[in-house]
């Protein structure tokens, strides 16, 4: 985890930013803010700003990588050089980025009706212009969005979020500071519908008591970001259904 | 009751066949986003991409000359081919056609026949889920609007329209509030308001 | 392979008529807006739509070293990004030939006008200040020039200064501005058959024969650059400086009056 002098996390049962143990950063999604995609969504989770769009389903190139019996899925995940506080980061993908596209990849080929586009690809982009921590969670809550307003067939919305322990407190969706100087970090992507888990990653020390509760927080918490999710997708229909209510 | 659904939702408890959904031992989940009507059991869709049936007029553009057939990209993630033979007049890359689906085959690629060139107009892309609305009831919204427009317009079912003549700007932006507001009442006298020309 | 939605036939056909196809004037911009600030963690940032062209500036600073030739000057790096999500026409992968001239084109702007004055970015021997123009592409609908040109100048005007503290950077709290000297706007000309037209949206710039950006600021005239294939007569571009000149006070009035 982070170096340098660690700060207190966690004072008087709050932590830095003033939130509970289980409680989320505020959380916005907004469909369609990429007018080119075939479908978008834009997440702004605590400071993090993120934009996902998706592309396709299209014949996949090149050919060598078709399958003939499914889509494939592209997904490309990438931080601006200008995303955090810090130095200016470097642009292009690093093993960081290329394992981040790869997990979040795995996650919709479990929802994604691959089997009724045979050899075609649809491509995923995430791109996160500020970050503070959760990036990889924010940008599949986002992706899940940008999927279902594309119109291609998924068999679920899936929602991520990480759960983090300071000492032994366990909290949830931590902010970049409370990253860099935490005991763990366990990023977790569920479908809500069936409750299986999509993406699971941990880094820290964690037992096994608190990694089964530090699941439930992430359920618990699934609920919020999935109304929020489901109230993106909904908000533009209903936006001119209530224009021409009488 | 009708209701807009998201992919996952429960559409009902028990499991029913619907076109767009998966069942499971708890009930019927829709895979896209919908108007479902809890009483007639259907779902519209809301989003969603052209799935090919034999006989579907569609709108493409040629991409390549192969000789004994053409490949023409529909935007969509199927590819048209069609065989140069059963072709009257000469096409070349670029040139925007309509033909007739004959059959999906293996593989992802849509067998079409009959492409003709439409030449000249423009087109414009919606969302595959919007062209029974724009075309409407045994054609009715599509004849308003070449009547209000004097534009000349096909609608591939692959989501491509094509326009030429006539007012082009005003049958543009009537076809993009259909796609706007497909999913509510009132849309065809809304048009006819529009293409009269008072502000709706 | 990206649908175009019109024919190069349809596009001329139209100019010729005196018409475009949305509807504007051929030196008409398209609806103009700038966010400031848009992403707090860089130095400054600006968002900015021409219609639907949407380009995001961020801007930052860090201790680098100096140039060997010019061992008392801060470096100056814009670099611009067709991010594959702007566009399926643009790829993953190497910047293009078109992401690296669009950089080049947006940098001599801002650097010939002085705008920023590398000097001042001198900290001691051996240490400067590097400072970093991200030119990052959101949505593509044709003149990324004059979108990145009015994103980069707004987020330049509006950066704060980090200062340094031992060998910390710091970039929060009480800071002062970023020094700004000038402002730098440009405007970009498309010339379909023999019609020229000013902001090409993203059709009208698949059909073009020649493209010139003109970048200027109040007095002169800072940077050009003339693209692709076909040509312009020196009278038309006499002509297209005076507009130049003409509708960067427009391009002015949007960076003083955008918003947070």
């Amino acid at each position: 985890m982070g170096g340098g002098e660690k700060p207190q996390l966690i004072i008087n049962g709050k932590r830095l930013d003033g939130r509970a143990s289980d409680e989320l950063r505020p959380l916005k999604i907004e469909v369609g803010a990429v007018k080119n995609a075939v479908g978008s969504a834009y997440i702004e989770w605590g400071n993090n700003k993120i934009l996902a769009a998706v592309y396709g389903p299209k014949e996949a190139l090149p050919k060598h990588v078709q399958d003939p019996e499914k889509a494939i899925i592209k997904c490309r995940y990438q931080m601006s050089p200008f995303s955090s506080l810090e130095d200016h980061g470097r642009t292009g993908p690093n093993r960081r980025s290329t394992e981040i596209s790869k997990v979040t990849k795995e996650v919709f080929q479990n929802v994604m009706l691959l089997e009724q586009f045979p050899g075609a690809e649809m491509d995923l982009y995430i791109d996160v212009l500020q970050a503070d921590g959760g990036t990889r969670a924010a940008g599949i809550t986002a992706a899940a969005v940008a999927f279902a307003a594309s119109g291609i067939p998924m068999t679920d919305i899936p929602f991520a979020v990480s759960v983090g322990k300071v000492g032994d407190e366990l909290i949830l969706d931590m902010n970049k500071i409370e990253d860099n100087y935490s005991d763990a970090d366990m990023p977790v992507a569920i479908s809500p519908r069936t409750g299986d888990i999509l993406l699971l990653q941990m880094d820290g020390n964690m037992t096994k008591e608190e990694v089964r509760r530090g699941l439930e927080m992430i359920k618990k918490a699934g609920e919020t970001i999935s109304k929020v999710q489901r109230e993106a997708l909904r908000a533009p229909y209903e936006k001119t259904l209530d224009k021409y209510k009488k | 009751m009708q209701r807009i659904v998201v992919p996952g939702e429960k559409l009902t408890s028990t499991p029913v066949r619907i076109e767009n959904t998966i069942s499971d031992k708890n009930g019927t989940y829709t895979c896209i986003m919908g108007y479902f009507d809890e009483d007639r059991k259907s779902l519209i869709p809301l989003e969603g991409l052209w799935q090919p049936r034999s006989g579907d007029n569609v709108i493409g553009v040629i991409e390549e000359d192969k000789g004994t057939m053409y490949l023409i990209n529909l935007k969509a993630p199927y590819k048209g081919l069609a065989l140069a033979k059963f072709v009257d007049a000469e096409l070349s890359a670029g040139d925007v056609v309509s033909a007739t689906v004959k059959q999906l085959e293996k593989g992802g690629t849509v067998m079409l026949l009959k492409p003709t060139r439409l030449n000249g107009g423009k087109i414009m892309a919606v969302s595959p889920s919007r062209t029974p609305r724009i075309i409407g009831k045994g054609n009715s919204m599509l004849k308003q609007i070449t009547e209000g427009t004097g534009t000349t317009i096909v609608i591939g079912l692959n989501g491509i329209i094509w326009l030429r003549g006539g007012k082009i700007d005003l049958a543009t932006t009537a076809i993009l509030k259909i796609v706007e507001e497909a999913h509510t009442t009132g849309l065809t006298e809304r048009i006819k308001v529009l293409l009269s020309g008072n502000k709706v | 392979m990206q649908i175009r939605t019109v024919t190069g036939d349809y596009i001329r056909d139209l100019l010729a008529s005196g018409a475009r196809e949305d509807g504007r004037d051929m030196l008409d911009y398209r609806r103009i807006t700038i966010k400031k600030g848009a992403v707090p963690n860089a130095e400054g940032s600006a968002d900015v739509n021409f219609g639907n062209t949407r380009v995001l500036v961020g801007v930052k600073l860090g201790v680098g070293e100096p140039m060997p030739d010019k061992p008392n000057e801060g470096n100056l790096i814009t670099s611009a990004e067709l991010l594959p999500l702007a566009s399926e026409s643009f790829e993953a992968g190497p910047p293009s030939p078109e992401a690296i001239e669009l950089g080049r084109v947006i940098d001599r702007g801002i650097r010939s006008s002085g705008m920023i004055d590398t000097k001042a970015l001198f900290i001691e021997e051996g240490k400067v200040w590097d400072l970093f123009i991200d030119v990052y592409i959101l949505n593509y609908d044709g003149n990324l020039f004059d979108a990145g040109t009015l994103a980069a100048s707004t987020a330049l005007s509006t950066a704060r200064m980090p200062k340094l503290e031992g060998e910390e950077v710091i970039r929060e709290g009480n800071l002062g501005k970023l020094k700004v000297n000038n402002i730098v706007t440009s405007c970009t000309f498309a010339k379909i058959a023999e019609n020229i037209v000013l902001d090409p949206d993203g059709n009208e710039e698949a059909f073009m024969d020649a493209r010139v950006t003109m970048a200027n600021d109040e007095k002169v005239i800072r940077a050009m650059q003339k693209g692709l294939s076909g040509s312009f007569a020196p009278k038309e571009l006499e002509n297209l400086l005076d507009i130049t000149f003409d509708k960067s006070k427009e391009l002015r009035k949007h960076i003083e009056s955008a918003k947070e």
